[in-house]
């Protein structure tokens, strides 16, 4: 049995889809979340000295999406061959690129800049992600509600979570997708989802 | 008839490092190159309007290093394990962060600017990347002349291609890593990456 240890600040940032493969999959882990103040005393301990960082086994794996994809493939989330495995990847990429778009603005900007960036981000970045991830869906989907062939995966739980950060500055943004609407309320519908976000505590991040 | 077809501009960018995964395995595919002029009336038939994408068995996948990485697989070159796979996406997680930070400045069309940029960033910027490389490869490498485990994989390939950038871009940016230097020599060493070398269009970028 293969124990795991997972590093980062206490928020949600880059390491929650993590957090939601593991309480997917019923994974017991270490949940270790460092204050802003206990980070630079533990920022050598870590390969690139970064956080999120993957303990498995004593053996430390850094990067974020790397860490997503090793434990959704030791947890069957990564799809059942190669060719299936590249189009969830291809889904969680899309995914990836808008929270490398907006995760920095609300994490590290301040206003004015903030807002600024906000309203930029809505207008111009945002609409192309959400068509492009309605794309990948119809041609993936096999007709149903999950990304890829009909059942959740891992590109499900990476859009949840990319699109969790974006709802909470406007709760309106899937109005006009609303295949992405379903697929969202199937993942929180899923027992152990439904019961790891009942029981998480509310983080500014 | 090819089974894989990869659609691609004329010149190395985004395609290169599948193109390298196809040489190094000895693979034929249909190396389908568009020129500029050539690509506006057939970005339509990609699923997000970019490229590149790789056809494979009547499906299309986007999204350059999920295209990679599949390939990779395909091919045994992606990692023996999930974890020695995890250690081979560490590495090439970090060659794009890598290229994020120089690409502002490799895409700079303001000549001055694009000088000042560059001399900046290699100043001080990229060392980071690189020291990152070089501690995963003390971690993941087993003391051999490859990021991970002792023979060619993804990670090797993905970092000959963008030393190609780095040295291009400063002649210089290498000096400091020996065992990068190296690596990117033995990748060239390899008979069937030589050969494709010998033969593919030189392209500035």
């Amino acid at each position: 049995m293969s124990t795991y240890k997972l590093y980062y600040f206490d928020g949600r940032g880059r390491a929650e889809i993590s957090r939601l493969i593991l309480a997917i999959a019923g994974q017991k882990f270490e949940d270790i979340r460092y204050q802003s103040n206990e980070w630079p005393s533990h920022k050598s301990e870590m390969p690139l000295d970064q956080m999120p960082v993957l303990e498995i086994d004593g053996m430390k794996l850094p990067q974020s999406m790397t860490i997503a994809r090793f434990l959704a493939r030791q947890f069957h989330l990564a799809g059942k061959d190669n060719l299936e495995q590249a189009k969830i990847e291809a889904v969680a990429d899309t995914a990836t690129d808008l929270l490398n778009k907006f995760g920095p603005i609300i994490w590290y900007q301040e206003e004015p800049e903030k807002k600024a960036s906000i309203s930029e981000f809505f207008a111009n970045e945002l609409p192309k992600h959400l068509h492009n991830l309605e794309t990948l869906a119809k041609a993936y989907s096999n007709g149903g509600s999950f990304f890829v062939g009909n059942n959740l995966t891992f590109a499900d739980l990476c859009v949840y979570d990319v699109l969790e950060n974006i709802l909470e500055v406007d709760a309106n943004i899937l109005n006009q997708y609303p295949w992405l609407k379903t697929n969202r309320d199937e993942v929180a519908k899923n027992t152990n989802i439904a019961t790891y976000l009942i029981n998480r505590s509310q983080t500014e991040f | 008839m090819s089974i894989y077809k990869l659609h691609y501009f004329n010149f190395r960018g985004r395609g290169e490092l599948s193109r390298l995964v196809f040489a190094a395995a000895g693979q034929t595919f249909e190396d389908i190159r568009y020129e500029r002029n050539e690509w506006p009336s057939n970005k339509s038939k990609m699923p997000l309007g970019q490229m590149p994408v790789l056809e494979f068995n009547g499906t299309q996948l986007p999204q350059s290093i999920p295209v990679a990485r599949f390939l990779a697989k395909q091919f045994q070159l992606a990692g023996k394990d999930n974890l020695e796979q995890a250690k081979v996406d560490a590495v090439v997680d970090t060659i794009a962060d890598l290229i994020v930070k120089y690409s502002p400045a490799r895409w700079e069309p303001d000549e001055t600017k694009k000088k000042a940029l560059l001399k900046k960033i290699f100043a001080e910027d990229l060392d980071k990347h690189l020291q990152d490389l070089d501690v995963l490869r003390k971690l993941y490498g087993d003391g051999g002349p490859f990021f991970v485990g002792n023979h060619l994989t993804l990670a090797d390939l993905y970092f000959y291609n963008t030393g190609q950038n780095l040295l291009q871009m400063d002649e210089n940016s290498l000096n400091n890593y020996p065992w990068l230097k190296q690596n990117r020599e033995e990748v060239e060493k390899q008979p069937k990456i030589a050969e494709y070398i010998k033969n593919r269009p030189e392209m500035p970028y």
